[in-house]
């Protein structure tokens, strides 16, 4: 049961990198909208910021994989 | 596990067998589509073409032109590795879903940018490179050398195994229609999308290393 509490809290890193990648998405859409012949840069910095913020999220779920097979 | 049949048996785990298997089908495709080449290109010859220009403007938009050198490896890193996250639509077991595969990717680069760095400004400006801006930065920049690799790895074993455990809990609970719609994001969207960063952050860290050179 412990376990099972301890993963979910791991897991929970998954708010933050939602929050940042939706912040990033809003910004890339109000930069497009603003300079629609930008774009292509644009998407690489996006997906690049994107990757980032996700990877906290990944982090959180690698932990919570962790502790579920190797901690007793 | 395999084994090979030689000096009494090497074992051999499914992702480097697939691994290979990834191999010889893109260097198959790729010899099969050079082998007479033509002026005006056709048929297969002119898909690979088009693959490779976008890889190469793929390298050169980041780095300008002086990232030529790094278009092979680069090709070489993100073509793997489209093939291997999307080869799990298919019920083969991806590659990248073992962790030493994607560390031993991600060591490869690292080695790869301070081998970049070291061949665009010599052994003493790779070393003063550590210095750059201030000086305090050292132990960070060494710091640098350890971490990225750890992310890069984590990054893409993470992703992918993700992916593969959602994917085989969905398939236990419907095990019809359902997970061919969620395939297409996991395997083919997330593989590709994985590749593609992996690949980006490859040419930013290499761009990083050989940028300082000129001033």
């Amino acid at each position: 049961m412990s376990v099972a509490m301890a993963a979910a809290i791991a897991a929970l890193s998954v708010i933050g990198a939602g929050l940042g990648i939706g912040y990033a998405t809003s910004k890339a859409v109000e930069a497009v909208a603003r300079q629609p012949e930008a774009s292509n840069k644009i998407t690489t910095i996006f997906l690049l910021g994107a990757a980032l913020s996700e990877a906290t999220a990944i982090y959180g779920l690698l932990v919570a994989i962790l502790i579920i097979f190797f901690v007793k | 596990m395999f084994t090979v049949p030689i000096l009494g048996g090497i074992p051999v785990t499914d992702s480097v067998v697939v691994s290979w298997f990834i191999v010889a089908i893109l260097g198959l495709l790729f010899w099969i589509g050079g082998r007479r080449l033509k002026n005006i290109p056709g048929g297969l010859q002119n898909v690979l073409e088009i693959v490779l220009d976008f890889i190469d403007s793929f390298v050169t938009d980041v780095t300008g032109p002086r990232g030529e050198a790094i278009v092979p490896y680069v090709g070489t890193i993100s073509l793997y590795l489209i093939v291997a996250n999307i080869i799990g639509a298919f019920g083969i077991s991806p590659p990248t879903r073992d962790v030493n595969i994607a560390a031993s990717l991600a060591v490869l680069t690292m080695l790869f940018v301070i081998y970049s760095s070291i061949k665009a400004r010599g052994f003493k400006g790779w070393l003063k490179s550590f210095t750059e801006p201030l000086s305090i930065m050292v132990p960070f920049k060494i710091m640098d050398l350890f971490t990225r690799p750890l992310s890069l790895a984590v990054r893409l074993f993470g992703n992918v195994m993700a992916g593969f455990i959602i994917m085989e809990l969905v398939k236990g609970f419907v095990p019809m229609i359902v997970p061919s719609f969620l395939s297409l994001y996991f395997d083919f969207f997330d593989g590709v999308i994985q590749a593609v960063v992996f690949s980006l952050l490859t040419v930013m860290y290499v761009n990083e290393g050989i940028e300082k050179a000129e001033s």
